[in-house]
């Protein structure tokens, strides 16, 4: 099979005075999550609004497999927009069913994929109700279905998780694993780290309309490891502070965080040191988290600026 | 392209189904319809349903009232042939303050008659002394009783005087009694109105006519017609012509009334000329204003509700343009076709007399259409760049009203359209778009001469503005539709039209 991609080369694009993308390029492979991560205002909206088409960049291109978005015809987008919409007259299957045809799928298909969906959902006994009627989470579960139930070639969704409750969290990142699967385009853009973390494999971060980070996720990790380890033991070890090579960043309940600062010193040399004074319940390298790497590089970034 | 017809289907089948389309096809017009003729039905009904009582305050002595009686008889009647009117005088001859005025008039006749009397005496008298020449001191008695008469002439002058003025007096103590009884008998519902003839109505032509409601036009213009016969006849009959002649002369005239078209005659209705084409631009206004109020309602529930970015995300701008405007044009058309259906329906049933309406048919039912369509495709295009623009519903509703009142307005000058439905006026202002359709459909069926060229002149202004319109709604509706919250500015419109 072969492989997608879904490239953004030095786009551009302002409101009025206002620059809202300076020069943008990043790339997206098919099969991969992509998280496009951002403050408040750092114009990721805008941007998925441009890969969907909805608005166009003042210059700059798309690509999808080297074709410009423009002239695409014939390829399935999927699109959960930040700010969700929907008919609130109309009845949820009636709706679900015409934006399925809009996206050329049959009536009849499109209505036995709606409810194949909105069961998984667990929301098949209001095919019929108004969407009117429903809760907020509820409706927000509709709109997810309009935007996969087409099974689109290109997946963008702005802040999915908003709103939802954990047991649908997890649906959704189920339905979300198995499209992956299908080693189709997928972007999403979320404010939680965790959910950032768990699902992404690619992050792009933007801030003031620039990118400032763009890597696989692990990689960026072991980029910005610290060299920092963890060490839990049944007892205090109070030595740890005297010890020549390392530095303490933390210290809680007999577990303490530290770095090690002397190049001669290993982990293995470590161990030696330490053998035999207590009994050890826990080793790990630190990672750093996300939303550690988040915050540090906008704060840097608009230290710099 | 696909995307256009299922976005039609949409807008199609989800208006269709709802309640306010049933309203504004069926309810609506009913409504109309019967707020406009139920005048008509009170109008020409209500007179006939019993006798009225019309008063008479005779002043002139003409016996008036048995005349006035005989004509009514003879032209109004009820539906079982008795009199329509009843005529009768009010006479007040005994109230106390006419007696009273009445024995001092006779008081005062009583001494002019005794005067007159002694007048003649002295006049008969000065005749003998006259003649007997051998009488003694004939020239004395000559003399003395020459001043006498003088005397008594000069009395009686003062008498009749007197007399005139208290005749004048003693009608108008009559006149106010008989008015006063009059008013009674109105307002406790015994007379209709009431008729004052002065002594001399048949000089003046003036007679006062009092009544409750002094605006029926029915019941005055009936009266009035009556009395020009009847003064007329009284005149030429002063004037000594023959009782015989007079009656020729007077032979009453009926117009008949005929309209002239393509060499056909028809009778003229006032109500079917009248109130068929107010109908109709109201059923226009109806049709109009359903789709593209659709139109208008559907642009600005997608952005207030933000479906609008799914929808965008799936088909282009143009297509969710074009699909609003097909799926809702064809609803309006389907519309019309349900009016149509009602129409032959009625006609089926007698209800509507349609071998009377020369204006019904199928050539006017498609001008009909061709104006419903010119004129929602150009309200359409406003209210889609409206909708899109403005950034509450508020706003837009307030523009919404100021557009439909624009358009009903040629409804207002109907009565001039009647009177002249090509004057160099209405022919401007039917080139005006915004009232276009409105004046053309009252046009058309009005009109005696066809106006073909009007209707090419005008079919072409609108084709060219709703060019004009449909290219900017398109490029503002695109980038509008995006925007939140605040309302855009004219220079920031301007960059979209330009930028597109
Ligand atoms: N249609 C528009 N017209 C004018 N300015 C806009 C428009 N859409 C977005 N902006 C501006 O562009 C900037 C970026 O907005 P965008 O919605 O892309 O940010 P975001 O990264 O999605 O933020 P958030 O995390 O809050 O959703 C903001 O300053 C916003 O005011
Ligand atoms: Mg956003």
């Amino acid at each position: 099979m072969e492989e997608k991609l879904l490239e953004v080369q030095e786009v551009s694009k302002s409101f009025g005075e206002q620059q809202v993308i300076d020069k943008l390029s990043f790339r997206v492979k098919g099969g991969e999550t992509f998280g496009l991560l951002g403050p408040n205002g750092a114009g990721k909206t805008t941007m998925m609004r441009m890969i969907m088409n909805i608005i166009r960049p003042d210059s700059g291109a798309i690509l999808y497999n080297g074709e410009e978005r423009r002239k695409i015809k014939g390829l399935h987008f999927g699109y959960l927009p930040e700010e969700r919409g929907l008919y609130p007259r109309a009845t949820v299957l009636e709706m679900l069913v015409y934006f399925g045809t809009l996206n050329n799928m049959a009536r009849r298909k499109a209505e036995v994929e709606a409810i194949r969906y909105l069961d998984r959902l667990g929301m098949v006994e209001f095919t019929d109700s108004r969407v009117n009627q429903l809760s907020k989470g509820m409706q927000q579960k509709v709109q997810f279905v309009a935007a996969f139930l087409h099974d689109p070639d290109v997946l963008i969704l702005d802040e999915p998780f908003a709103g939802l409750d954990p047991i649908n969290q997890v649906v959704l990142q189920e339905i979300l694993t198995e499209y992956k699967k299908k080693k189709r385009i997928l972007i999403i853009s979320t404010h939680q780290m965790e959910q950032a973390e768990k699902m992404c494999d690619h992050i792009c971060l933007i801030n003031q309309a620039r990118v400032i980070l763009d890597g696989r996720l692990s990689d960026l990790k072991k980029k910005y490891r610290e060299n920092a380890y963890l060490i839990e033991s049944d007892s205090p070890m109070d030595y740890l502070h005297e010890m020549k090579g390392i530095k303490i960043l933390e210290e809680k309940n007999n577990a303490y965080k530290f770095a090690i600062t002397d190049r001669s010193m290993t982990i293995t040399s470590f161990f030696g040191l330490i053998k035999g004074k207590v009994k050890i319940r826990k080793f790990e390298i630190v990672e750093p988290s996300l939303h550690d790497i988040f915050i540090k590089m906008v704060q840097k970034e608009s230290a710099g600026a | 392209m696909k995307n256009l017809f299922r976005i039609a289907r949409w807008e199609f089948v989800t208006r269709f189904r709802s309640r306010s389309f049933m309203f504004n096809t069926i309810v609506s017009p009913l409504l109309f319809t019967t707020v406009i003729m139920l005048p008509l039905l009170f109008f020409e009904h209500q007179p006939e349903q019993s006798t009225k009582l019309v008063g008479i305050i005779d002043l002139s002595g003409e016996n008036i009232a048995r005349d006035l009686q005989k004509e009514l008889n003879r032209y109004y009647r009820l539906n079982n042939t008795s009199p329509e009117y009843m005529v009768l005088n009010v006479s007040v001859n005994n109230s106390e303050p006419y007696q009273e005025k009445l024995g001092e008039f006779r008081e005062i006749q009583a001494r002019r008659d005794s005067i007159n009397q002694l007048y003649n005496q002295i006049k008969q008298q000065r005749t003998r002394y006259y003649q007997n020449t051998k009488l003694p001191n004939r020239t004395y008695l000559l003399q003395s009783s020459y001043k006498k008469l003088q005397q008594v002439r000069e009395e009686k002058e003062l008498v009749d005087i007197e007399l005139s003025r208290f005749r004048t007096a003693l009608d108008s103590v009559y006149k106010f009694e008989a008015q006063k009884m009059a008013d009674s008998l109105i307002v406790s519902g015994v007379l209709n109105s009431y008729l004052i003839f002065d002594t001399d109505f048949k000089e003046t032509g003036i007679i006062h006519y009092n009544s409750n409601n002094p605006g029926d036009f029915l019941d005055t213009a009936r009266l009035e017609k009556i009395l020009q016969a009847i003064i007329i006849k009284k005149r030429i009959l002063g004037d000594n012509v023959e009782r015989s002649k007079a009656a020729h002369w007077l032979r009453p005239i009926k117009l008949k009334k005929f309209r002239v078209q393509g060499g056909v005659q028809r009778e003229w209705d006032f109500y079917i000329q009248f109130y068929g084409p107010l109908i109709g631009v109201f059923l226009l206004f109806m049709a109009i204003f359903t789709a593209s109020g659709y139109i208008f309602s559907s642009v600005l529930m997608e952005k207030n509700n933000r479906v609008i970015e799914v929808l965008l995300s799936y088909a282009t701008s143009q297509q969710l343009m074009g699909g609003k405007i097909l799926g809702l044009g064809l609803l309006g058309l389907v519309q019309i076709f349900i009016w149509i259906v009602i129409t032959l329906a009625l006609a089926g049933a007698n209800i509507i007399p349609v071998q009377k309406i020369d204006y019904l048919t199928i050539n006017n039912a498609l001008y009909f259409m061709l104006y419903f369509s010119l004129g929602f495709l150009f309200y359409g295009a406003i209210f889609i760049t409206v909708g899109s623009v403005s950034a509450n519903e508020y706003d837009a509703q307030q523009i919404n009203q100021l557009l439909r009142t624009v358009a009903i307005f040629p409804a207002l000058l109907s009565l001039m359209v009647l009177t002249e439905p090509n004057s160099l006026l209405i022919r401007i202002l039917s080139y005006i778009p915004f009232l276009t359709p409105s004046f053309m459909i009252m046009r058309i069926p009005l009109s005696t001469t066809p106006i073909t060229e009007d209707i090419y002149i005008t079919t072409l202004i609108m084709f060219a503005s709703i060019a004009v319109l449909m290219y900017l709604s398109g490029r503002i509706f695109r980038v509008a539709t995006l925007m939140q919250g605040k309302k855009p500015t004219w220079s920031e419109i301007m960059r979209w039209v330009r930028a597109g």
